[in-house]
Formats: C-alpha cells, structure tokens, sequence
C-alpha cells in the first residue's frame, strides 16, 4: 500500500496534513485529514470561577471569538439557571448576527469566491483574492473591506468588544444599547443588508449564469450523502443563537431534536489513533467508520446543512432565496457539497435581515439587560450555530461555581469525518493507478476542504491557509517514490 | 519613519503568546516612539492595521522542526509563509495582505521585518510562555528597541535565510 501525503508546509510544525492511502493496484482507499490539537482545556479551565469563562473562552481563537463568547454565555447562564430578560437574549443575537456577517464575508470573498470568479483551473498565483478583485474591480474590494468593518464596529457598539468580548456574563450583558448607538447601528445594518443582497447577485451572475460552474457543483465528485445538523426555532426555521438542535437524514427525516441539556444522549465522539481529532457520530447508531448514506452516524453541520434541517429562514428575503436555492439544485436536503457556497450567502442575507428586526425592536434599549442569579450552580450546556458548524460548551461546577470539568464540541469538529470522505472522493477522482497524481488534485482538494470553512484555530492550532501543497507518494516503506508541490 | 510594531499571538497558548509579550515589554521601552498593539488575528485585520505606517515590525511565535525553543528568525514577509497567524486557514496570508492592501491604494509599509520565535510548545493552553522562550523575550525587546532608535546593538535574532535547508 502507498500512502500520499498533502503537507501544507514542510518545516511548519503543528500544521494540518492530508494523508492518502493507496492501495497495491493504485486505488484509493482512505483519507485522512490529521491535524493536532489543542491540549490541556479541560486542566486549564478546571478551577476556574464558572463566570469568567465567557471572557476566557473567545481568548482561544480569534477567529470565531463570538461564537465561544456566545455558547460560553449560554452555558453558565445554564450552570446558574438563570432564564436572562428578553432585552439580554435579543442584544445577544443582534450581537452575534455582526459576527456572522463578518466570518462568512471574509470566507467568501477571500477564500471561496477566487475558485469560481477566476475559475479552478486558474493557477494559483492568480486564484486569490488579488486575482478576484483584477476581474471584479476595486470598488467592490472597498466596498468588502468596508462592510467588513463595519460589522466588527456594530459589534462593539453592541457588545464593547469584536475580539476578546468581556461582555456576557451569568444572568445577562454587562451593559445596554444606548439610543445614540441604535441610532448608528440602524444605519450601518442597512448598509449590511443592501452588501448581503449584492453578494447573493454578484454569485448569481458569475457562477449560476455559468453551465460550466453549474456542472461542477452538480457533478459527483463533490457529494455526499451524510446526516444535517443544525439549530431550528420552535418553527423549524434557521436560527444561530435560539433553538433545539435538529438532525435530519438524507432524506430529509428528522432523526431527533434534541435540547442543549441533552446533547450527550444523542452525541457520541470516536478517536483514531492517527488523529487527536474526534468524530462526533450519532450515538444510538454506533460507529461504522467513514461512511455514507442512508443509515451512518455521520453528520455535517454546517450552511448547508442548517438549510438542510430547516423548513427555511424567519425573514422574507432570505426565505425567497432559499427557495430559490433548494428549487434551482433539485430540492431538500441536498447533498452537493459546494452548495454551501451559496447557502453561506444566503445566511449573511438572514443576518443582515435579522439584524434590522433586531435594531428596530422598540425593546432593544431597554436597561434592564441582567438578572442577578440565585441559585447554587451546577452544569450547563450552552449550544449556539458557529458560522462553521453547531458549537457545544458543557461546563459542570462544584456548589462555589468552580469549574470541575468541561467538554467542547467545536463546528469544525462536526465535520472531520465529512471533510476526509470529500477529500477522499477527490482523490479516487484525480489519483490513477498507480500512484500518478493528475494536476488537479492540489486544487480540488483545497476547494473540497475549503468549502467547509474549516477552522482549526479551536479544535488546534491554526493550518496555514495558502498553502504550499506538498503532495509525497509513499510506499509501505515510507520511501518517497513521488512528490508534487507548488 | 513610522513605524507600528505588532505582537502576535496568544497569550494562553504557553509559547505562541511570545510575539504579545515582547510587545509589552516594548510599549514601557518605546513609549512614544512608534506605535505598538497586540493583535491575536492577521490577515485581513493586519493589512487594516498596518495600513498608514512606512514600517512594520511583526513578532510572532513559530515552531520551525528541527530548532531549539528560543531562537530567534529575522525574515521578510516573502522569505516564508509560516507562521500561524501569518497564514491561517481562515484568513489571508502576510504577503497577500500586503499586496491587497496595495491594491485598494491603502499606504503599506514597505518595510516589514517579522521576528519570528521558535516554540517549544505552542498547543498546550497554559499562561504565559515556557522557560526557553520566555528567556529570549527581553533580550528580543531589547534588539528591537535598539534597532528602532538606530542604537548599536546585541543581536539575539538570526537571518533565517541563511538557516534555510530542505524545502522550506
């Protein structure tokens, strides 16, 4: 058996690798993305006063600090039992709707868009954001960068902070919206709005416009037939903030749906011994290894997979697009993958249209933001959407509100299993017998994980993002019979 | 020359906090001299951040194989992409950054040293850096205060090109 390697950087400890495993006559029979991972969490919180843990949890990475902050927030609010005032719940999510802003336009548009605007089989040097904005001008490069700030300044007119937030803590928010900020954050949320619709027509003219974009998103290589996660309202619609957690097969049945407390009764994690990285599988199925279709454990939890989930968006413009979406690709639950481009837009469209209801609440400057808690402290769950996948914080606690353990189950996480199957995929595709890796595998392997929005900051120590693939062909030996890099 | 100075990194990562205490120690030794910040996200909000300065000194933790914890690399943003922050999996890299910030007609440095110091650990949530690193943190404070007040001084950094092997 032969073993391919992907390593991002060769000198760069502490980076992710993508291993393929061939077998004697050249087929490919597993994948496997193999990061390290963060230690010593559960010793570093232990002992800790249960509050400060919404201010120390967005310190882990800076790339979703909200996300921490928000399931943190929940979680102790769950250790106390504290039911917070609706003012708090509300600034919260207005809070948390920014954030999404922010994560998925810069996933977009820095990351995803160059595939499709300038093409995968652009070269490199040019499929970047630098080669996106060539072909699609300046001022929309202006027009990114601004609205991307201005959802990290919406955050800190809301909350004081868009990294390291101090804001949430057990019973509420530390402070309410001013009318002069609601003023501003008015205006600038409209702003938000109008730049998620230009998103959603700028993917509309360049890649559904494009039969050869359209195929490549329909074609085979990029899908896969798993499970969807996603929080649901009480009404089935998409929710990042409130809700139960929802699992549907792929057919679109509803497997369970579960509330935050209960998440270990429906959620189990497997470990290879290759990996620190788990596998979070469906408990009561057991687990069966990398496999699709109906009856696996797996799931995905991601953009598409929360419009899988659902039974749409809350808010009228993101609600037409979804039926949109699910009508131009064949209906619900879909299971191409690159979906998920588009369904991320649409998202940034429900929070900018979240966003507005928000501001407009006639409640939202209501001072009253916190209740003092008053119950002796036990554990809680707090579960919010990360932009990258359903977030779990479990934190339990001694009667003096220390903590004795906790447990993370980060977005990233959900989709391990999916993200190695998809490269798997890629790789039966562009790996022929032999061991002879065709020019498009570095490419298509980048979008194939790229699509999931993968952020190993949490779940480990961040991967490096343009990446210098390295591809080495390795026989049972280990001897490198083969290398393909660029 | 303007100057803004950047620590990097995360200060309850053990060793990957590094680039954020010289930063500290930098904002009593440089006091109003140039401008110093902490920063736990490159990318995009480095390009934002660096945007109007004509220098740009970066420190950052790395973990490089085959190096002893403590040492020092002084390299140019197009010598490597490799630290973590410096490309991260979420974000642009330090060179894209820089041309993109170029491209936008922001005014980017068109100086940019990064100091980049060898990990021992940097994945194990801990306060506060390891006794090898935290060893060398004054000592780069001090190169750096000198090197930016034009003062002779005692290099603890080395020029990575010159360690460069393999194919990194």
């Amino acid at each position: 058996m032969k073993r391919v390697e992907i390593d991002p950087i060769t000198r760069l400890e502490g980076h992710g690798k993508i291993s393929i495993f061939i077998d004697d006559d050249g087929s490919v029979t597993d994948a496997f993305l193999q990061i390290p991972e963060l230690r010593g969490f559960e010793k570093f919180v232990e002992g800790l006063p249960v509050e400060e843990i919404p201010r120390i949890m967005p310190r882990i990475c800076g790339v979703c600090p909200a996300a921490h902050h928000m399931a943190a927030g929940k979680a102790v609010d769950a250790v106390y039992n504290a039911d917070i005032p609706s003012v708090a719940k509300k600034l919260r999510e207005l809070y948390y709707m920014a954030h999404y802003v922010h994560s998925h336009a810069a996933h977009f548009y820095a990351l995803a868009a160059p595939d499709f605007v300038l093409g995968p089989d652009a070269p490199k040097a040019s499929r970047n954001v630098l080669g996106l904005i060539e072909k699609v001008g300046l001022e929309i490069g202006t027009e990114v960068l601004k609205q991307r700030r201005i959802s990290q300044e919406i955050q800190i007119m809301v909350g004081g902070r868009a990294t390291h937030p101090v804001w949430n803590i057990p019973g509420g928010v530390t402070r309410a919206l001013s009318t002069e900020n609601r003023d501003k954050v008015k205006e600038l949320a409209e702003g938000q709005l109008g730049f998620a619709e230009f998103s959603l027509k700028l993917f509309a003219d360049i890649v559904l416009a494009n039969e050869g974009y359209l195929d490549l998103i329909m074609g085979d290589v990029f899908e896969q037939v798993t499970n969807y996660m996603g929080l649901v309202d009480e009404n089935n619609k998409v929710n990042f903030y409130h809700g139960k957690v929802r699992v549907v097969d792929p057919e679109g049945n509803e497997i369970v749906k579960y509330d935050e407390s209960e998440y270990l009764q429906h959620i189990a994690e497997h470990v290879e011994p290759y990996s620190y990285l788990k596998y979070p599988y469906l408990k009561d199925r057991g687990w069966q290894g990398f496999k699709e279709g109906m009856g696996t454990p797996l799931f995905q939890a991601n953009p598409l997979p929360r419009l899988n989930v659902s039974d749409g968006f809350a808010t009228p413009k993101a609600q037409e697009h979804y039926e949109k979406m699910f009508e131009t690709i064949g209906g619900k639950p879909c299971h191409k993958l690159l979906v998920n481009h588009w369904a991320r837009l649409i998202e940034i469209l429900y929070a900018a249209e979240r966003m507005v209801e928000l501001i407009n609440d006639d409640e939202i400057t209501d001072p009253n933001v916190r209740i003092i808690p008053s119950t002796t402290p036990t554990e809680g769950v707090g579960i919010v959407e990360a932009p990258r996948g359903t977030l779990t914080h479990h934190y339990w606690t001694d009667e003096n509100g220390i903590v004795t353990k906790a447990n993370l189950i980060v977005g990233t996480t959900n989709n391990h299993a999916s993200i190695s199957m998809a490269i798997k995929k890629v790789a039966q595709k562009l790996i022929k017998p032999g061991g002879e890796v065709s020019d498009g595998l570095l490419n298509t392997v980048e979008m194939a994980f790229r699509l999931y929005d993968p952020c190993f900051s949490c779940a480990t120590h961040s991967l490096p993002g343009q990446m210098p693939l390295v591809v080495d062909i390795m026989d049972l030996d280990g001897e490198v019979l083969n290398t393909v890099s660029r | 020359m303007k100057t803004l100075i950047v620590g990097l990194g995360n200060t309850i990562l053990s060793d990957d906090g590094a680039g954020v205490f010289v930063a500290r120690m930098l904002k009593k030794d440089l006091a109003g001299a140039v401008d110093i910040i902490e920063a736990e996200t490159a990318g995009l909000d480095l390009m934002e951040m660096l945007s109007g300065y004509e220098r740009a000194i970066l420190v950052d933790a790395i973990k490089l194989d085959d190096e002893l914890p403590g040492t020092v690399f002084r390299l140019r943003p197009d010598d490597l992409k490799i630290t973590p922050r410096l490309s991260s999996c979420h974000d642009i890299d330090i060179v894209t950054a820089l041309a993109l910030g170029r491209k936008l007609g922001l005014e980017m440095p068109d100086e940019v040293i990064i100091y980049a110091v060898q990990a021992a650990d940097m994945l194990t949530l801990s306060e506060g850096c390891l006794e090898d690193v935290a060893r060398v943190i004054p000592l780069l404070a001090r190169e750096i205060t000198s090197f930016v007040k034009g003062e002779k001084m005692e290099r603890v950094s080395i020029d990575l090109s010159g360690r460069r092997s393999g194919n990194a």
